[in-house]
Parts: C-alpha cells; structure tokens; sequence
C-alpha cells in the first residue's frame, strides 16, 4: 500500500483537519461576530464528509483495500457507518448551537472548530486498526469534549462538568493506556490483527488483564456501569448542545471502537470478555433505569436513560456474532435520532425570557400550550421506552433478536424485564406533560433550527421508520461483514 | 551486576517518592517528592537502553511540567488540609483497593515466575534501527510508519491550546493597555496647554 | 319483515334510541318512541293469539340469522311462534305496553325518564327473546337479559342505598338459580347433542330411564336434566329457597313492580317448565319437586303476607304465592292450568301492583297501611280497579254462572290437584287451599286497611313532609290544618292519579273482571288451542271434570272465609289482630320475620361468603399478591433508585473510587474464572 493510497483512504480526515484549521484562523481573524458563519461552514463540510465516506459503505468496502498507512488505519463500511452516524451528530450539535449560545452572549467561534476536530478523533477511533490510533483519536476526541463540557465558563455547573469529566477521563485514559501496555507487553505488537494472532490458542492472564482495562477505560467512554458516574453530572451540567453531542457521537465512536477491540483485536477470545460484557450489560440497563426514576431534570434524566441504552447496545455486543454487531449498529442509528430528538426538544424548552427550562416539575402541563413540541417529546419518551409502533422498539427488537440467536436467552430476558422499570421514568415524563396541573413555564418561542431538526427526528422514530428497515439492516449487515473480515 | 543494582535502587527511589507524593503534608513537598520520582524513573530508562526518553523526563517533566506545578501550588491558594479529609476518609479502602489490585496483577501476570531481571540488551526484534542512534531511530519512526499519527497528535496539542484560550482568556474591558499607535499618533499641542498664573492664585485645571 | 319481528325488535329499537338518546332526546320523545313501540308490539301480538285461539294458527319459526356454528354445536337465531308464545306474546305486549302508559303519569317528576323507559323497552325485549326461544341458548340470552333489566329497574333510583342493595340481592340469587339453568343446559347437549328445543323434546321420551355420572354418582339421567333446569326456573320465579330476592326487589319504582316482579319476568321459570313439559313428563321425580316446592311456596308466601304492613310488600308475596300455584299446576301435569293461572295472574296482579302505585301516588310515597285508611271516597276510581283486582285474586265467582279471572285458573289447578289423585297432589290440593283461605284474608285485609276504617294519615312521615312543604308555600293558611288533625288526615288531600294511569287500570280491571271467562275454555280444556306446544294430559283433564262437587266449592268456601275473618279483624273489631299478635306472639314473629330466611341466608351465606371474600381481599390478593407482585417490585424497584441516587453523591473521589472498584471486581472474576 503505497502513501497516496493511504492518503486517499484518509481524505475525509484530511478535510476535517484541513478544514478545522482553516476555520480556526477564520475564527482569530473575524472573531465571534463569525460563529454562525463558521458554523455553517462547519456543516457544510461535515456534509462533504459523509459524502466521501458513504460510496464505502454502500459498496460495501473491506478487505486490503480499505487499509491504510500499514495497518493503522481501517477505511471500510463498517468505520463509513459509524462516521455517518457522528458526523450526522455533529452536524446537528452545530445547527442546535448558536441559537442556544447567542441568548447568554456566549457563542464564540471556536465552538464549530472544537466540534470538528472532536469529530475528527471519533473519525480516527472508529477507523482505528492500531492500539496508537485508538489512543490518539480517543484523547483528541476527549480533550475537544473536555473543553466543550466546560464551554459556558462563567457557569459554575458547566465549569464543574467540566472538570469532573476530565479528571474522570485522565483515570480512565490511564487505565485504557495502562490495558494498552499490558497488551502490547504480552503480544509484542500494537495492531489489531497482530494482537488477534499472538492470542490464538489459549489467553495468557497478563493479555487477558490487558483487555479488561482497556474494555474498562473504553466503559469510561461509552459510559457503561460501573463507569458511568460522570455521565449524569456531567450530562446535566454541561450547555444543552454539547450534551446534544456527548449523548450522540461519542456513544457511536466508543461503542464502535469497543466493537474494534472486542470483536477484532479479541475477537478470538470471546469467552475471556463475554462474561464482563454482559454484566456491564445488564447493569447499565437495571442502574440506568433505576437511577433515572426520582430525578427531577430532564437532562440527568436523558442522560440516565444514555446509560440504559448502552446497556442495550451492550447486549448486541455480547452476542459477538455479526448480527449482533449490525443489531448495535441499526440500535445506534435509531438511538441517534431518539436522543437528538430528546435533547432538542429540551432545548426548545424555554420560559417567558428566554432562559432554559430543565425541571420535570416545569414542564407539567405542557400539552396544553406547546401541544407539537410535548406531542413530538412524547414520541420521543415511547420511543425510547420501546414501545411499538414508535421506531426505538425496533432497535430493541433487533438486539434482543441476535442476543437470542446467540443462546443468550437469559440475558435477552433480563433485559426485557428491566426495560419495564424503565418504561415508567419515560411515562412518567409523558404522563406529567399530559395530565398534570399546567405549571405554565416552559412558555418561550422556538428556533426554527431547533423545529427543523426535532421534526426531522421524530419523523425517523415515528412509525414511518419502519420503512427504512430493510434499507437501514442491508447497511448495518454490509458494515458488520466489514467488520468481522477485519477480524 | 552494578546495573541490577541501580535498577532495585531506581526502582525502590520511583515508588518511595510517589508514596511521598501523596503522604507529605506540605504540598510543595509533593512536588518536590514527584520530581525525585521523575529522576528515578529516567534513570531506570537509561538502564534500558533508551537515553531519550530519559532526557525527555528530566527536560520535559522535571524541567517544564514539574516547576510549573511548583509554581501553581505556591500561587494557588488551596485548602488542601480540607481536601485531605476525604482522602484520609477514603484511604483505607484505597489501599486496600491498590493492594488487591496489586495483587492480582501480580498473581496473574506471573511475575514472581518470570525469572531473573534482564536489562534491555537489545536482540533487534523490538527496534528495527539499531545502527542508528535513539533519536535517529525515533525520528525515522515518527516521520515515515507514523506520520498519520504524529501528525494527528499535532492537532491533539492544537486542541488543547485551543482550551486552554478558549477556557481562560477573557477581553478584560477594566484594564488599561498600551496603545502605541495612539501614543505615537499624539501631538503635542494635545498634550499641552499654556496658562498663565496671577499671582496668589492657583492654576484652573 | 314479518310481525313477530316489529313485536320484538321494535321494543329493542326504541330502547336503543331513548337509551342512547337520553337527555339529547328528552322526556318527551323518548316516552313517546317507546311507549307507541309497545303498543305497536300489543296490537300485533293480539292477532296472532287469537288466531290460535280460533285455531286457524300453525306454529311458525322466523329465522333470524346462524348465531353459532362450532364443531358439532350448531344454532340459529330464530324466533319460534306457538300458542304458548302467542299466550306470554299477549301478556307480555300488554302488561308492558299499559306500565309504559302508567310510568307517564307515574315517574312524571323524576329526572331521568329517558333511561327508565329504556330500560322498561330493553325488558320487554329480551322477554321476548326469552320466550321465542327455539332453542336453549338462546332463552338463556333472554333469560339473562330479563335479569339484567330487573337488576338495572330495580336499582333505578342508585342514589338509594337500600334499592342498590335489593338490586345486588336480587342479581346475586339469580346466579345461584341460573348456575342451575347453565348446567342444564350443558346437559341437556352433552346428552341430547343439540339444543334445539323441538328436538330436544321429541327426543325426550327415548331418554327416560337412562342414567348419567353426575357428581360422582349414577342418577337417573332425565331427573337430574330437569332438576337443574327447575333450579334455574326457582331463581326466576321465586320459588322456596331462592324466594328472598323478589320482596326486596319492591325498592324498584312501582310500574317495575308491576310489569317485572308480577306479571312478566317471575313467570318465566312457569313458562319454561311448560315449553319443556314433555321432558318434566319423563322424570315423576322432578315433578314431584316442582308439585312440593310450588305447594310449599305457595303456603309459605301467603303466611308471609298475612301479616306485613306494606302494600307492596304484601302483593309481592301474593305474587310469590301465586307463582307456587303455577308450578304445582304444572307439577301435578296440568301445564294448561299453570298457563292459564299465568295468564290470568298477569292481569290482577299487575292490576294490583298498579294500583297500589295509584295509591302510593295518591299519599305521597307512603307505602306503610298503617297509614292509610278511608280512602275509598277520596279516590275512589283507584278503589274500584283495587276492588276488581282483589275480586280477581280471591277468586270470586258462582260455579257455571260467572267469576272473576282468578276464580276459573285457581280452581282449575286445584282441581287438577285434587284429580292427579297421588299423595302429594292431595297435599298440594289442602296446602292450595289454605293458601287461598289465606290469600283472601289478606287480600280483604289490604282492602280494608286502605280504603275503609278511619284516616289514620297524620302518623306517616311522608304525609308530614308534604304538609310541612306546603305551610311553608303558603303560611297564612296554616289555621286550616288544626282542625284536621284530630281526624288523622294532618290536612292531607289525597288526589286521584292522572289519565295516564286511571286508562291503565281500567283497562287491565276489564281483564282480571272478564279474562278468565273469556278464555278458560280454551286454556283448559282445548287440546287443539294447545296443538302440542305443551304436553297435553287427556286423562288428567277428564279426572278435572269428574272431580266432587266439594272439591270445585273447597275454593270459594275458603274465599269466603277469608273474607270473614278480614272483616272480622279490620272491620268489625280492630282490637282482633292485636290480641291476636299478643297471644301467639312466635307464630306472628315467625311469619312477620318471613319465617326467618333472610337471617338464615345470612348466617349460612351471606357472611361465610364476605369473611372468605376478606381473606382473599387481604390475605390472598393484598398481603400475598400485590404484596410480593407489584408493591413488592415496585418496593425494589424504589430502594434501588433511592441507592443509585445515594451512590450519586457528586464528589470526583467516589466516582474515581466506584470505577476503581469495578475495575477490581472485573480483574478478580477474570482471575477467578481464568
């Protein structure tokens, strides 16, 4: 593989960062007066990204081919959907943005570049084939997410999300990095493909110790429990669109980096992981429902109910057969869509002033003045509980569906049985929008972004969606196949 | 056997000054113990061969990182006997935690049946450029199989100065600056006035 | 569309639109649509009865729809016209169609007309349905729906607790009758294959003497068909032992009374014996249970009603004893009778019922006779339809010259008693007779006591209430009313009842003066008007008319006892009922308290049935099931998230501190696995 080769493998990337540095010097120059500029310009070239990657995945793309740069790099279907899928979040994280900002005099020009190069690092985890590749891009997608977190810096509660996530991010960074050592000290190299032909045969424990860490620090990532911690905190202290974000890309980039790992680097050891899978599984499912009964924002709420669906996604996984990873992939898009759609809609709430609302308590009664939005949000709550006809039961349909194929018939039981605590956190919210004594708060107009997009979402996760089953499972089986060639 | 020597002798020096680090009552000691430790632990990569990255530490970590801790502690003013207590609160459970972990690595790893220590004698699997100098075969390295990445670390550094300004840097509107062009620019029929005084009175500003 | 079809769809149709209509319809035209309903049904039912009765009728089967079609069970909808349906057609259409003509006048001041009269149609319909049944199913759907009306009219005012009460019991002891009507019927097709009732019948005789396993033991198969089907008919009509619903189910307005709990509904058990006559005829043993219980009730319930004070109540025990008459009629194989005794008891007894209400209406809402007295001058139209309907039910009347109604039916069954010539027919004949001496003691009794003697007016709480609304309407004329009280009417004026009820019980008094001589003829003793819709007795019917000239004047001479004693008691001298009372005061209680039935069902049932349904309530379903169902994982489900909300505390150490962990207990079961 020669050096343009691999050169035109990483174009989006070179884009990316061609484009974010252009951009930043167009932000030093215009200054603030040019975020929205910027922001768009920031879409358009997310847009122009998508486009280079998608022709990869629907054709496809695996094998040799798609390598890049002696195996570091991995350009196939399987890393084209995931970065559809982040640059889709991105994309919507930046068009949510600078309504929310210019209220509060805080929408800065830098914001679009920190989006692009976190979307940059998510491009280089999903695409990673190397234990180098993962940590550059997991550690450029983090120290972008650590900045954004704390990006209204005058909020105390964003300063201190801020800093809880990065302090809770440099433990788990060294914990993946130390998995890393381990790994690389008991299999003398740093690919994937490498490290799945030093383990073939029997697991030495120094290797196996090695992927425990690294699965934990990547746990970190994709917040499942017991490393979720961080997640309500900061979910809830961080501005809404940044949340936006962190509920949406960086789930898909770790979740598919996890998949690279497990299934790739690991891949020939499943039972070594399987057991410590399911039980995160299962545990981010029941302390995701759990935790989210009795909260009272609906941001710590989302975020909760962040960690419940991995937990979900995770069941997928732990199938570690390729209709379990094209189960995570088709509950990933949907999960998507659910979440960009929860977030939104918070975001659309607004009192008389302006100023966001948050409380469950605010919103009660809010059918009878915002009738679209509480409808649109209550789609988004069924949804998310799974139930039918809305489109977030068939992501869980399609997981528990592979789990079961597995032989993880318990688990897929379990599962479902959990998701009946979380059903009533979800309804809970619908049955306070729906029947509680109008508090009258949430009374604020809407961006005509932020109605543009909410409406896009709940039309993917209305029941209209299930016209694109079959088209969405062709793509996710196409990236699957990609992945487990790889392996 | 002097080299084995001064591998127990770094290696017992990291560990009892990070012990330090986190015992010493005097948070400027600390840092003190934490530049110690930096020391041992070049130390311990010259023993293996590998006298960059030994230089890396003392320059890097002992000359930049480690002073600018130094300097934040003594400006910061931190209560640090209050953060202490939920330290001292949690620290037998934290001990107990490291010495399970420790332990099971330890068991697991199978470190007690790895055998004698053997130094880094260099057998050409693990660095492909042995004729070359440390830096050299680095540098190769970094600018050839790992361009990609070197190159994406680049903007990891970039992100980060990114948020340090994005994070502190405020136009602060209570200051006064220099405006030299505006000094330059100044005459000094602007800058003076005649006035002639009576006597016995003051001048009238 | 054929007649038989407006007769009983129209009644569904108008309670379907006054039903649903309700107060967007109004009074007025809800009234109207079912009320011109009914008469409709009447005026079409008549034909048909006397084209029977003129012989010139065939029976007929009007197919409906195929209602079920499952495996070997197959039946249709389908409405089955013979003389016996033409018989209740008549009575059913008439009675019904005179109560909606009464309740105009009758329910005038009550809010929620438009349901009343729905439900009074929804009745009326599913009476139909009941009685032109071709097939079991199908009279069980009847069956049922004339019980859901009576549950709903008899708890028409729900506001009343005690009339929400009497519409539980009566509901409740139906289901006790109706288990037995259900397993009949499950029965009767596990053993015939059908539920045809034509085929069931012909098929009949071919059973006898076969036996079937029935609740471990080897019974004689027809016996055990026919019992649980006359426990069914017991529950509907009342009889001994399942009785205790009927005189509470008076809580009912008055013309529900009338129509439900005397002419119609209470004689469907009747009616069913007698359309399943030919497989009674099978089994002597279940005749002889119906001849016992029917003599028995008869007796009891006319003991009863000697000795309460409330009008209603009184008549409803007549019609509790009256219905005992039916059915040993038809115990003892005179299923003629037990029809024409239906017939003619629909006339009076609605006709009493009704004039009660007349009365009731006329002394606002007081029922208590203790409280009445003279008011034969004050409404004396009320007076004479009473006196018409006494006259009926007494059975007054000269051999070969003419009677009233009651007169011919009564005595035919006792006739026919007295000419089965068993043993038991021959106690059913003396308990008959004594019943009647009976019921015409307390039929001249309530007469007396409401229209003659003096206004004893002024202690009724009713009458006070009206008197006190009016002083405070119009306070200076105040002066009048002490002058009135010494007499005992506290100022009262009773009024005569409206149009709308007097047409009524003129017109039903011109029935219980001339039904019975009209038509006794053909009842009794025509086989052709019959045409084999019940079985038919020849012998029996000629042992009728050769019976002693004693035996056809035992019943007047009973009557007229009666009559003696009431004028007697309430005439004559006043004092003769309590001397009476104070002298026999466990025989008085005894009966007073209806022979104690109620306490016993109480005992018995009633509060074995709540403390097992409490155990369940809060042993079983609270303590056990919601305990460790739902509370109990919703209990979990709480103590979880109050931890996870614990665990949640904020601080950056205890977060590092729960991944660490984690991370160790990951570390720890690989190595325990590994």
């Amino acid at each position: 593989m020669d050096f343009a080769a691999s050169l035109s493998l990483v174009a989006p990337e070179i884009l990316l960062s061609t484009a974010g540095l252009v951009l930043l010097l167009v932000a030093a120059w215009a200054g603030d007066g040019a975020s929205r500029a910027i922001s768009i310009a920031s879409v358009a070239v997310l847009a122009a990204c998508a486009f280079m990657v998608a022709p990869a995945l629907c054709s496809g793309a695996m094998g040799p081919d798609t390598v890049a740069f002696s195996g570091q790099f991995r350009a196939d279907a399987f890393a084209s959907f995931a970065k559809l899928l982040i640059y889709a979040a991105g994309g919507a994280a930046l068009i949510v943005a600078p309504a929310f900002f210019e209220r509060v005099h805080a929408m800065r020009a830098e914001y679009p570049v920190l989006i692009l190069f976190a979307v940059l690092g998510m491009g280089l985890m999903v695409s990673a084939s190397d234990l180098l590749t993962l940590y550059i891009g997991l550690e450029l997608n983090s120290l972008a997410a650590y900045v954004l977190a704390a990006f209204l810096r005058d909020d105390e509660r964003s300063a201190e999300a801020g800093l809880k996530y990065f302090v809770l991010g440099a433990l788990a960074s060294g914990i993946l990095l130390f998995g890393m050592s381990l790994t690389y000290g008991f299999t003398g190299t740093t690919s994937f493909e490498g490290i799945r032909a030093a383990l073939s045969g029997t697991i030495s424990m120094g290797a196996l110790f090695g992927a425990i860490f690294m699965l934990a620090g990547l746990s970190f990532k994709i917040a499942a429990v017991p490393f979720h911690m961080w997640t309500p905190d900061v979910y809830e202290g961080a501005p809404t669109p940044v949340t936006t974000f962190f509920a949406t890309a960086p789930k898909v980039a770790a979740v598919a980096l996890s998949m690279r790992v497990t299934l790739d680097a690991f891949g020939g050891q499943v039972a070594a992981w399987q057991q410590i899978v399911i039980f995160a599984a299962l545990a981010s499912v029941i302390v995701g429902a759990l935790g989210a009964i009795g909260q009272t924002n609906i941001k710590r709420l989302l975020a909760y109910s962040s960690i419940n669906n991995v937990g979900f996604i995770l069941i997928g996984l732990a199938a570690a057969t390729p209709q379990g990873a094209s189960a995570m992939l088709v509950y990933l898009a949907i999960y998507i869509a659910m979440s960009v759609g929860g977030f939104v809609a918070v975001l659309m709430l607004k009192d008389a002033d302006g100023a966001p609302v948050e409380g469950i308590a605010e919103i009660a009664g809010l059918s009878r003045h915002r009738k679209v939005l509480a409808a649109c949000l209550a789609m988004v709550m069924f949804s998310l509980a799974g139930i039918p006809p809305l489109f977030g039961f068939w992501g869980k349909f399609v997981v528990f569906q592979a789990a079961v194929q597995a032989g993880l018939v318990p688990l897929a039981a379990i599962g479902i049985a959990a998701s009946v605590i979380g059903a009533f956190y979800y309804l809970k919210v619908v049955k306070v929008m729906y029947f509680d004594e109008p508090a009258n708060v949430a009374v604020g107009k809407s961006d005509w972004a932020h109605q543009a997009l909410l409406a896009i979402a709940a039309l993917f996760i209305s029941p209209l969606g299930y016209l694109l089953t079959r088209w969405l499972g062709a793509l996710a089986d196409k990236a699957a196949a990609a992945l487990f060639l790889a392996a | 056997m002097i080299q084995v020597l001064a591998f127990y002798l770094f290696a017992t020096l990291v560990i009892a000054s990070a012990v330090f680090v986190i015992m010493s009552r005097n948070p400027v000691h600390s840092v003190l113990w934490l530049i110690v430790a930096f020391f041992n632990a070049a130390g311990l990569m010259v023993l293996v061969g590998a006298e960059f990255i030994a230089m890396l530490l003392v320059i890097v970590y002992v000359g930049a990182v480690a002073v600018l801790f130094l300097f934040v502690v003594m400006m910061l003013d931190i209560d640090f006997a209050e953060l202490r207590a939920g330290f001292i609160r949690n620290f037998p459970l934290g001990i107990a935690i490291a010495l399970v972990l420790v332990a099971e690595l330890v068991l697991g790893i199978g470190a007690e049946r790895a055998g004698a220590l053997k130094l880094g004698t260099p057998d050409g699997t693990a660095a492909p450029l042995m004729d070359r100098s440390n830096i050299e075969a680095i540098g190769a390295l970094l600018y050839s199989r790992y361009l990609f990445l070197f190159e994406s670390a680049g903007i990891i550094l970039l992100v980060a100065m990114i948020g340090a300004i994005v994070l502190t840097h405020r136009e602060r509107s209570d200051t006064r600056r220099q405006n030299i062009s505006k000094q330059v620019k100044r005459r000094p029929d602007e800058a003076t006035i005649n006035v002639k005084p009576e006597v016995g009175k003051g001048v009238q500003l | 569309m054929n007649a038989i079809q407006i007769i009983v769809f129209g009644p569904l149709l108008a309670a379907i639109v006054a039903g649903l209509g309700n107060r967007m319809l109004g009074s007025v035209a809800a009234k109207t649509i079912t009320t011109a309903g009914l008469f409709l049904s009447c005026v079409l039912s008549w034909p048909i009865f006397l084209g029977f009765l003129g012989g010139s009728a065939e029976a007929s089967v009007t197919p409906v729809l195929h209602w079920v079609q499952s495996g070997s069970l197959t039946f249709d909808w389908a409405l089955r016209v013979d003389a016996l349906t033409a018989v209740m057609l008549v009575v059913i259409t008439s009675v019904s169609a005179l109560v909606h003509l009464y309740s105009w006048g009758y329910m005038d001041e009550d809010p929620d007309q438009p349901r009343f009269f729905a439900y009074l149609s929804l009745f009326t319909f599913a009476m139909l349905m009941l009685v032109t049944a071709d097939n079991l199913v199908q009279m069980f759907f009847g069956w049922e729906g004339v019980g859901l009306a009576s549950y709903l009219l008899i708890g028409f005012w729900f506001r009343k607790p005690s009339a929400c009460a009497a519409a539980i019991k009566a509901f409740v002891v139906n289901r006790v009758g109706d288990l037995g009507f259900m397993l009949g019927i499950f029965g009767t097709y596990l053993v015939f294959q059908t539920t045809s009732i034509p085929e069931i019948l012909a098929a009949a005789p071919g059973m006898a003497g076969s036996t079937i396993g029935f609740l471990g033991y080897r019974l004689d198969t027809m016996t055990v068909l026919c019992i649980l089907l006359f426990i069914g008919a017991m529950g509907k009509s009342a009889q001994l032992g399942l009785h205790t619903w009927l005189p509470d189910a008076m809580e009912g307005p008055t013309p529900v009374s009338a129509l439900i709990h005397a002419a119609t509904m209470v004689t469907a058990g009747v009616f069913m014996v007698c359309r399943l006559s030919p497989m009674f005829e099978t089994s002597p043993t279940a005749l002889a249970l119906v001849t016992f219980i029917g003599a028995a009730t008869c007796f009891f319930a006319a003991t009863v009603g000697t000795c309460q004070w409330d009008i209603k109540r009184v008549i409803a025990y007549s019609t509790c004893s009256q219905l005992g008459y039916m059915f040993f009629a038809a115990g003892v194989g005179a299923y003629g009778a037990a029809m024409f005794h239906l017939f003619t008891h629909a006339f009076f007894k609605a006709l009493l019922f009704l004039g009660a209400g007349s009365v009731i209406h006329a002394m606002h809402h007081e029922q208590d006779m203790r409280f009445y007295g003279d008011l034969r001058k004050r409404i004396p139209l009320t007076f004479w339809a009473m006196m018409a309907g006494t006259l009926a039910i007494t059975g007054v009347g000269i051999l070969d010259v003419f009677g009233f109604a009651g007169f011919y039916s009564k005595d035919a069954i006792l006739e026919a008693a007295y000419a089965r010539g068993t043993e038991l027919s021959q106690f059913a004949f003396v308990l008959g007779c004594i019943a009647a001496l009976m019921t015409s003691f307390y039929s001249w009794r309530l007469m007396f006591l409401t229209f003659w003697g003096k206004p004893r007016w002024a202690g009724s709480e009713h009458i006070q209430h009206a008197m006190h609304d009016a002083h405070v309407h119009d306070d200076h004329d105040h002066g009048h009313g002490h002058g009135h009280e010494v007499d005992g009417t506290a100022g009262y004026h009773p009024h005569e009842s409206p149009l709308s009820m007097l047409v009524p019980l003129a017109i039903l008094s011109l029935g219980a003066v001339f039904a019975g001589f009209v038509f006794h003829d053909g009842f009794i003793n025509s086989e052709q008007f019959w045409n084999g819709a019940i079985a038919y007795n020849e012998h029996l019917i000629h042992a009728m008319h050769a019976v002693p000239l004693w035996v056809k004047l035992s019943a007047t001479v009973v009557m007229l006892t009666g009559f003696g004693i009431a004028y007697a008691a309430y005439i004559r001298d006043t004092t003769i009922p309590s001397r009476f009372v104070a002298t026999f005061p466990q025989l008085h209680g005894f009966a007073f308290n209806k022979w104690y039935f109620d306490e016993l069902y109480n005992f018995l049932f009633v509060r074995p049935a709540f403390w097992l349904g409490r155990q369940f309530w809060q042993r079983g379903d609270v303590g056990f099931i919601d305990r460790f169902g739902p509370n109990g994982a919703a209990w979990v489900v709480a103590q979880g998230s109050s931890y996870a909300k614990k665990v949640q505390s904020g601080y950056l150490y205890s977060y590092a501190l729960v991944m660490l962990l984690g991370l160790v207990a990951a570390v720890s079961w690989a190595l325990a696995a590994g």
